[in-house]
C-alpha cells in the first residue's frame, strides 16, 4: 500500500482563524478514504486547499510524492488530482457530452490551430467519456444542455465530468447532499464500481450513513481539526465523533443532562 | 519641480468637473450596482441644455421627432422665454429638470428592466444610454461648439495662486470647492439619513433589504435622480473650465471619472472626489509640463495626459479588482447562450455565389437599381461590419468577456498596414503622401494584424484579474488611450494636418480587386466579391472555433472560472487565446476597411463608431455568427440603413439614436438578439420544404396568415410615408410582410417579458420553443 496524497500538519488561515489546523492525512491507493464534519468544521476548506484554490499557509500536501505547492489548479487537474464542487459549477452552456470531453482533453498548444481546420477531429478521449457517461447512466441526457437537468441529474453529471478525466484522486465533495435516502444509496454503489476501476477516492461528506457504509478508512474533522480517524467501525463507537454530531442538534439536551432540561422547559409552560 | 505643481494647479477646475462626475458613479453603483457608462453623456446633455437655455431660452426634449412625416411631427424643443437670453437661476433650474428627467428614465427604461440581467447586458443598457443620448446630442448640438462663459466668478483671475507663480482662474477653483461641497452633502446624506442608510444596506444585500421593507426599485430610483443631479451641476459648472462644449468631449470625461471613482472603490464618495481632483491635476501637469520636459520621448508627448486615467484604472483594478464591494442582487442571469452552428460548408457554398451575384449586379439591377451606386457600397459595409462584429463573438459572445475596444484594434492593424505600404512618394493621387516603407500589401496586411494581435494581447492582460463589467470599464479606457495615444499623435503616425494615409488597391497575379470603379465611386464588385470571401472564410474561422476544443473551453471559462481551472483548464491562456483571436479577426476587418477606404484617418476609429459597433453586433446576437451577419446588415452605412435611407431621407441622421433604442430593447427584451427571432420563421420554411408535414404548416398558417395579409395589404398601399417609386413597388408587399411578421415577434417578446417579470420563467426558452 502507499499513499498517493499525503498532507502532514496542512494548516489554512484566514487572518487568524484557522480553517485548517494540522491536518494530517493519508489517501491510500486504490481505497475509498472519507472526510466527514459536521457543517463549518472545515471540509471544503480542505479540498480547495489541496486543488490550489485557496493558499495553504503552511504545512505539506504531497500527491504522487510530490509537493503540491506552487502548483495552479489547472496543473493539478491535469496531474490527476481532480475534484467536483458542492455547487455543482457545471458549464451550463455545454451539453452533457462537452462537459465531459472538456474535462477529458488535454489540449496542445496548437490545438486552436488544428480546430480552425478540424474542430471535429478524434481526439482519443471519446472512449473514457463514454466511460464515464455510461458508468452514471446519463446516455440518455448526452446531448442535453446541463441546465435543462434535474439537480440529481445535474449531481451525478458533476462526478461523470470529474470521472471523464480519469483521475488518479478524485476528490468529491458533498457528493450526497441534496440526493434522498435511494439517490445517496445508488451514489454508494457508484463510487464502489469506480473504485474498481483504478481510481483512488476521497469522499467528503456530512452525510454519516453514506460515509460510513461505503469508506474504508474514515478521517472526523471538527473545527478545522481531525478529532478521530479509523475504519467505520472504530470511528461509530468513538464517543468524541458523537459529540462533535450530536452537539449542534437538540440531541445533545437529552444526551447529558437532557432530561432535566425538558423538565424545566415543560414546568415553564405549565406557569403560563 | 516647483513648475509641475504650479502647471498641476491650473488643472483644478478640470479635476473638480471630474470630482463631481466621479461622485454620480459612486452614488449610481452604490444605489444600484450599475457602473453607469452613459454618466458623461447625461452631463453633456444638460451642459448644453444649459447653454441654450440661458442664451436664447429653448428647451431641448431628449427625443428626436421619429415621425418620418413632414405633417405630424413630435415636439423636440419649445422656446420659453420668447428667444430671449434667460436669467441663470431660471436656466439652471430648468437644465437640472432635465437632468432629473434623464435619471428617472434610466431608471425606468434601462436599468430597472435590466435589474436581473447578466453584466454584459448592464453594459449594453448603460452604453445603449450613451449612444442614444450623444445621438440626439448630435442631432441637436453637433454642429457647434459654444463657448460658455463662466457661472460663478467671470474673468477673475487669482495671479500667482500659492505662491507657484502662474495664474489660475478662480472659476477653477470655485468649481474644484464646489465639487468638495457637493460631495460632502452627498456623504451626509449616505451617512445620515434614512434613504442613505437604506441604500447601503441594500448594496450589501438586496435580499435583506427587501425582507426589512424597503423597496429595492424606490431606493434605485432616489439614486438614480441624485446620481443624475450631480451630473446635471458637472454640465453646468462644466463650460467654462473645458474651454468649448463639444458633444464626444463631454461624453468621454466619463473615462476620467471612471478612475476616480475606481480610487473610491466604487463606494467611498470623499476618496472618489479626491481622486477627481488628483486627475485632473495630473493631467494638465503632464499635458503641460511633464512632455515639454527634455527627458520625455517626443513620440509620446501628443496624447500622454490621456493616459493617465488608463494607467489609473488599471492599476486599482488590479490592486482592488477582487475587494471592490460587488453588489449583492437578487437574481444573476447568464449569458445569452451560444448556438452550435452547423453545416457551415454549405452555408459558405451557397451564400457566396449569391453574394456574387448580388454584387455583380445579375439580380441587384432588380433588387437595388433605385439605390444607384449606393448599394454596392452599402453591401460592401456590411460584410466588412460583419466581419467585425466576429471578433465581438469570439471574444464576448463565446469567451465571455466584455470588450469596448474592439474597433480599435482594428484601427490598428489598419494604420500599421497603410504605414507600411506607403512610399512616401507624391503624386497628384497622393499629394500628401506620408512616407513609409512602400511594402507589398499581402505582407504589410499581414504585419499589420500581427501587430493588432500584440496589442490585443496586452489589453488582455488585465483581463486575467479583472472581470466582467470592470472590463467593460478598462476597455472603454483602452479605446481612448489607443485613439490619443496612436491614432491622433501625428509624431507617431506622420500624419500631419488632419491629412489621411492612402491605401493602394490590392492586387494579385494582375487582377486588381480594389474598392474604387471607373465612375470613381467605391462600389466596386470586385472587392464586394474579395471581402465576401475573407467574410466566408472568418465565419468558417470562427465556427470551427466554436465546434472545436477551443469553443468548448471558452464557453467552460465563460460559464465557470473555477470549474474551468480544476478541469484543467489555464484560464489565463485561454483568455489570452480569447483576445488574440479576436483581435486577430478585428485586425482583418481593419486592414478590409482601409482597402474599402481607400484613405484612413483617425476619425475613422473613434471610440464612438466603436460602441456603435458594439450596438449593432449585440442588437444582432451576440453569441452567434448569424448574429455577427444580421449586425452587419443593420449597420449605419450598411445595407439596411442605406435601403432606409433611400425610402426615408435623411434617416441616416437617427442611426445612433434607433442604434441606441435598439440595443437597450434587446438587453431587456431578448438577449439573445435578433438571430434567434429568425428562427421560427426559418424553421417554417424548412418544414414548408418538407412537404409532408402538411399540417404544421397549416397551423402555421393559421397562426401568421391574418399577419401576412395585413402586411401585403400594407406593402399594396405603399409603407407610408416610405418613398415608392417604380421599381420598389414589386417588392414592397414582401417588404411589409416580413415587417409586420417581425414586429408581430418583437411584440410578442416584450408581452412575454412582461408576463415573465410576474412569474420566474425565462422568456427566450419559450420564445424558442414558440
Amino acid at each position: 500500500m502507499s499513499a498517493l496524497l499525503q498532507t502532514r500538519g496542512l494548516t489554512v488561515s484566514y487572518g487568524g482563524l484557522h480553517a485548517n489546523s494540522e491536518v494530517n492525512i493519508v489517501a491510500e491507493k486504490g481505497k475509498l478514504t472519507g472526510l466527514i464534519g459536521p457543517n463549518g468544521a472545515g471540509k471544503t476548506t480542505f479540498i480547495d486547499a489541496l486543488t490550489g484554490f485557496t493558499p495553504i499557509t503552511s504545512g505539506l500536501a504531497e500527491f504522487k510524492g510530490r509537493d503540491l505547492v506552487g502548483l495552479s489548479p489547472s496543473e493539478r487537474a491535469l496531474n490527476g488530482l481532480v475534484r467536483t464542487f458542492q455547487s455543482l459549477e457545471l458549464f451550463e452552456d455545454l451539453t452533457v457530452w462537452d462537459n465531459l470531453i472538456v474535462m477529458a482533453e488535454k489540449t496542445k498548444w496548437w490545438s486552436f490551430l488544428a480546430d480552425f481546420v478540424s474542430p471535429n477531429r478524434t481526439l482519443g478521449i471519446e472512449e473514457q467519456s463514454d466511460w464515464a457517461m455510461n458508468l452514471l447512466e446519463l446516455g440518455e441526457f448526452r446531448d442535453r444542455l446541463t441546465l435543462d437537468l434535474s439537480h440529481g441529474q445535474r449531481k451525478l453529471v458533476s462526478v461523470a465530468r470529474a470521472l471523464a478525466a480519469k483521475p488518479e484522486l478524485l476528490l468529491l465533495d458533498e457528493p450526497a447532499a441534496g440526493l434522498d435516502t435511494i439517490e445517496s444509496q445508488q451514489l454508494g454503489r457508484h463510487l464502489r464500481s469506480i473504485l474498481a476501476e483504478d481510481i483512488t477516492i476521497l469522499l467528503i461528506d456530512h452525510d454519516m450513513g453514506l460515509v460510513l457504509s461505503v469508506c474504508d478508512y474514515i478521517y472526523v474533522l471538527d473545527f478545522g481539526k481531525i478529532i478521530a480517524e479509523g475504519t467505520p467501525e472504530e470511528i461509530r463507537a468513538n464517543t468524541d465523533v458523537k459529540r462533535a454530531y450530536l452537539g449542534e442538534s437538540a440531541g445533545e439536551m437529552q444526551l447529558e443532562g437532557g432530561t432535566d432540561a425538558a423538565n424545566s422547559l415543560s414546568a415553564e409552560r405549565k406557569q403560563q | 519641480m516647483k513648475d509641475a505643481f504650479a502647471y498641476a494647479f491650473v488643472g483644478l477646475g478640470i479635476g473638480g468637473l471630474i470630482a463631481l462626475l466621479a461622485i454620480g458613479l459612486v452614488i449610481a453603483y452604490k444605489g444600484t450596482g450599475v457602473i453607469n457608462f452613459a454618466h458623461g453623456a447625461v452631463a453633456m446633455y444638460t451642459s448644453f441644455q444649459f447653454y441654450y437655455l440661458r442664451n436664447n431660452g429653448i428647451f431641448h426634449f431628449p427625443w428626436a421627432d421619429f415621425l418620418p412625416t413632414s405633417t405630424l411631427n413630435v415636439p423636440v424643443k419649445i422656446s420659453l422665454n420668447g428667444g430671449d437670453p434667460m436669467n441663470f437661476w431660471v436656466a439652471a433650474f430648468f437644465a437640472l429638470l432635465t437632468s432629473l428627467l434623464l435619471g428617472a428614465s434610466l431608471h425606468y427604461l434601462v436599468f430597472k428592466p435590466l435589474r436581473n440581467a447578466a453584466p454584459l447586458g448592464k453594459v449594453i443598457g448603460a452604453v445603449g444610454a450613451l449612444i442614444y443620448l450623444q445621438g440626439i446630442g448630435m442631432l441637436y448640438f453637433g454642429s457647434e461648439q459654444p463657448q460658455p462663459a463662466p457661472v460663478f466668478l467671470p474673468d477673475v483671475l487669482v495671479f500667482n495662486f500659492l505662491g507657484l507663480g502662474l495664474p489660475v482662474p478662480a472659476e477653477n477653483i470655485a468649481l474644484t470647492g464646489a465639487a468638495v461641497v457637493i460631495g460632502a452633502g452627498v456623504w451626509f446624506i449616505y451617512r445620515f439619513t434614512r434613504i442613505g442608510l437604506a441604500t447601503r444596506a441594500a448594496s450589501g444585500n438586496e435580499k435583506g433589504a427587501v425582507l426589512l421593507g424597503y423597496s429595492p426599485n424606490r431606493l434605485a430610483l432616489y439614486n438614480w435622480m441624485l446620481a443624475a443631479i450631480t451630473a446635471g451641476l458637472a454640465g453646468i459648472l462644466a463650460g467654462s473650465v473645458i474651454g468649448s462644449l463639444q458633444v464626444g468631449k463631454l461624453t468621454l470625461l466619463i473615462v476620467p471619472a471612471l478612475g476616480a471613482a475606481l480610487i473610491g472603490s466604487l463606494s467611498s464618495i470623499p476618496l472618489a472626489v479626491a481622486g477627481g481632483i488628483v486627475i485632473g491635476l495630473l493631467q494638465t501637469m503632464t499635458g503641460s509640463w511633464l512632455t515639454s520636459q527634455s527627458f520625455f520621448p517626443g513620440v509620446l508627448a501628443s496624447g500622454a495626459e490621456d493616459v493617465i486615467p488608463f494607467v489609473i484604472i488599471i492599476v486599482f483594478l488590479f490592486l482592488k479588482g477582487k475587494s471592490l464591494p460587488v453588489r449583492g442582487a437578487l437574481e444573476e442571469k447568464r449569458l445569452p447562450s451560444s448556438p452550435y452552428p452547423k453545416r457551415v460548408g454549405w452555408y459558405v457554398m451557397i451564400f457566396v455565389p449569391i453574394g456574387a451575384a448580388i454584387a455583380f449586379g445579375l439580380p441587384g439591377d432588380f433588387l437595388f437599381a433605385g439605390l444607384g451606386a449606393q448599394w454596392g457600397f452599402a453591401f460592401s459595409t456590411s460584410i466588412l461590419t460583419a466581419m467585425l462584429m466576429l471578433s465581438f463573438v469570439v471574444l464576448s459572445g463565446y469567451l465571455g468577456q466584455i470588450s469596448l475596444v474592439q474597433l480599435s484594434f482594428a484601427g490598428v492593424a489598419a494604420f500599421i498596414m497603410a504605414r507600411l505600404m506607403s512610399t512616401g512618394v507624391q503624386s497628384i493621387d497622393d499629394p500628401f503622401a506620408v512616407s513609409g516603407f512602400g511594402m507589398h500589401w499581402i505582407p504589410a496586411s499581414i504585419l499589420g494584424i500581427f501587430v493588432a494581435i500584440i496589442v490585443g494581447v496586452i489589453i488582455g492582460i488585465p483581463a486575467l484579474r479583472i472581470r466582467g463589467v470592470q472590463l467593460g470599464v478598462v476597455t472603454i479606457a483602452a479605446s481612448v488611450t489607443i485613439q490619443n495615444l496612436f491614432f491622433n499623435n501625428e509624431n507617431l503616425t506622420g500624419l500631419m494636418g488632419g491629412v489621411n494615409y492612402t491605401v493602394d488597391s490590392p492586387s494579385l497575379l494582375g487582377v486588381n480587386f480594389g474598392s474604387g470603379s471607373e465612375n470613381g465611386l467605391i462600389d466596386n464588385p470586385r472587392f464586394t466579391l474579395f471581402a465576401l470571401l475573407v467574410l466566408a472564410g472568418v465565419c468558417t474561422l470562427v465556427a470551427n472555433i466554436r465546434r472545436g476544443s477551443t469553443g468548448r473551453r471558452f464557453l467552460a471559462v465563460r460559464a465557470n472560472e473555477r470549474a474551468a481551472a480544476s478541469a484543467g483548464i489555464d484560464v489565463a491562456r485561454t483568455k489570452l487565446l480569447g483576445f488574440a483571436l479576436s483581435s486577430a479577426i478585428a485586425g482583418i476587418a481593419g486592414v478590409m476597411f482601409a482597402f474599402q477606404q481607400q484613405a484612413i484617418g483617425p476619425q475613422n476609429w473613434e471610440y464612438f463608431v466603436g460602441l456603435g459597433a458594439l450596438a449593432f453586433a449585440y442588437l444582432g446576437g451576440i453569441a452567434s455568427i448569424n448574429g455577427a451577419i444580421i449586425g452587419g446588415m443593420l449597420t449605419g452605412g450598411g445595407l439596411i440603413a442605406t435601403f432606409g435611407a433611400h425610402h426615408s431621407e435623411g434617416s441616416y441622421r437617427y442611426s445612433a439614436i434607433f442604434g441606441g433604442i435598439g440595443m437597450i430593447l434587446t438587453a431587456i427584451t431578448h438577449p439573445e438578439g435578433q438571430a434567434p427571432l429568425y428562427q421560427p420563421l426559418i424553421q417554417a420554411f424548412g418544414s414548408w420544404l418538407k412537404i409532408a408535414r402538411v399540417k404544421e404548416w397549416l397551423a402555421v398558417g393559421k397562426r401568421l396568415g391574418p399577419f401576412i395579409v395585413l402586411g401585403a395589404a400594407w406593402g399594396a398601399i405603399g409603407i407610408n410615408p416610405w418613398r415608392t417609386d417604380t421599381w420598389s413597388r414589386s417588392w414592397m408587399m414582401l417588404l411589409a410582410i416580413l415587417l409586420t411578421l417581425f414586429i408581430r415577434t418583437i411584440v410578442n417578446q416584450i408581452r412575454h417579458a412582461r408576463s415573465a417579470n410576474a412569474t420566474p420563467i425565462t422568456p427566450s426558452k419559450q420564445e424558442v420553443s414558440a
